[in-house]
């Protein structure tokens, strides 16, 4: 019968959100840095910066990708994409630090590497993105359909996509089967 | 038993069979999947009522549509009503599938869910209590003693007009229609 084993944390060490400042501060220029409550962590960064800012980051004890997300400033003329870092591998859970990264594209030619060299499970966050609002991700060859089944001529989830008219033309068109008798 | 309904047994012994066990299968869509463990299970014991979970559709003659309709889970509703035997009934639960409820402006689903399959009884309310499926049931009972639940009728007469609908959404569907596309059909 073989014997449970807990896996040894090795990368395990402890880090506090003030020391990270200081080095992705000296590391990276161009980025802001805030720190809020409860170690939390805000970077804005330059849509250029996110790979290496990302690996770096892996490097540090950040091993997991939470989520990926996206933000429509349509009256900046802006979009903005989030990822979420946290870490599994810090033994101390109190000084386990949530990461924030974001940055900004243009509504334009929204364009922005994938980060899936780094984070696998990189994939499905960016195709849902891709599906949703239109943001391409270089360097992801399976921006395939996800979830919607119909074809939309702007991506749903963007502001500028007006469901009450999309409703009207499509849902509201389609008459009771007893009224196309007559 | 019910002294008063000896006479029915005996006179239409097929449709009450078909009254006292509906075997249901349920499309779990949205939320009111989460009431209907309760009803099937010893709490509110729906089996008093003659309903049973089965495991396909292929076995089942009341199909609940328990939730908001999305365009991907209309295809798949049609192809599981196609698929029932006759008779069959379906019944519409809570809000969403009625007008479209907290969705009524959502892109990506459909609103009124009678426009596409034909639904012989709607349960109002977001979500309806286990005791409202076992009323909708009972109520499913007279409508099926009235001759009234003809849902599975109609699809067939009207089979050309429903197919248009689904078309419009859908797009082009990938299986043959089920029934010829001719104006009406004479039912027995």
């Amino acid at each position: 019968m073989a014997t449970f084993v807990p896996i040894k944390r090795k990368r395990g060490s402890k880090m506090s959100a003030n020391k990270l400042q200081e080095e992705i501060g000296s590391l990276f220029k161009n980025i802001t840095l805030k720190i809020a409550k409860n170690n939390r962590i805000f970077i804005l960064a330059q849509k250029e910066q996110i790979l290496d800012i990302l690996s770096f980051l892996k490097n540090k004890g950040f091993d997991h990708l939470e989520l990926i997300s996206c933000v429509d400033w349509i009256k900046k003329n802006q979009f903005e994409i989030v990822y979420i870092l946290t870490s599994y591998l810090l033994e101390d859970e109190k000084s386990r630090i949530h990461l924030i990264l974001k940055t900004r594209v243009s509504r334009e030619n929204p364009e922005i590497m994938s980060a899936l060299p780094i984070f696998e499970n990189a994939e499905f966050y960016e195709r849902e993105i891709y599906e949703l609002f239109g943001v391409n991700f270089d360097g992801n060859n399976r921006l395939i359909p996800l979830f919607l089944d119909r074809e939309y001529k702007i991506p749903p989830f963007r502001k500028d996509f007006d469901t009450r008219e999309y409703v009207k033309n499509l849902y509201d068109s389609i008459l009771p089967v007893e009224d196309k008798n007559k | 038993m019910d002294r008063n309904q000896i006479k029915k047994w005996f006179k239409f012994p097929a449709q009450m069979g078909h009254k006292y066990s509906l075997w249901v299968t349920y499309f779990c869509t949205g939320c009111g999947i989460i009431e209907i463990p309760p009803t099937i299970t010893a709490r509110w014991d729906a089996e008093r009522f003659g309903v049973i979970p089965v495991a396909t559709p292929r076995h089942a003659n009341l199909f609940l549509i328990t939730g908001y309709v999305s365009v991907k889970t209309l295809k798949a509703i049609i192809k599981s009503y196609e698929m029932m035997p006759d008779p069959k009934y379906v019944v519409g639960f809570g809000s969403c599938p009625i007008n479209g409820g907290m969705y009524w402006d959502s892109y990506n689903t459909i609103k009124h869910l009678d426009r596409y399959i034909p639904v012989d009884g709607w349960i109002a309310g977001c979500m309806p209590r286990p005791e409202a499926i076992i009323i909708g049931v009972t109520h499913l009972w007279t409508l099926i003693d009235k001759g009234m639940a003809s849902g599975y009728k109609k699809y067939r007469e009207k089979y050309k007009y429903y197919r248009e609908n689904q078309e419009k959404v859908l797009g082009k569907l990938e299986w043959q229609p089920l029934f010829p596309l001719k104006e009406s059909e004479e039912v027995k």
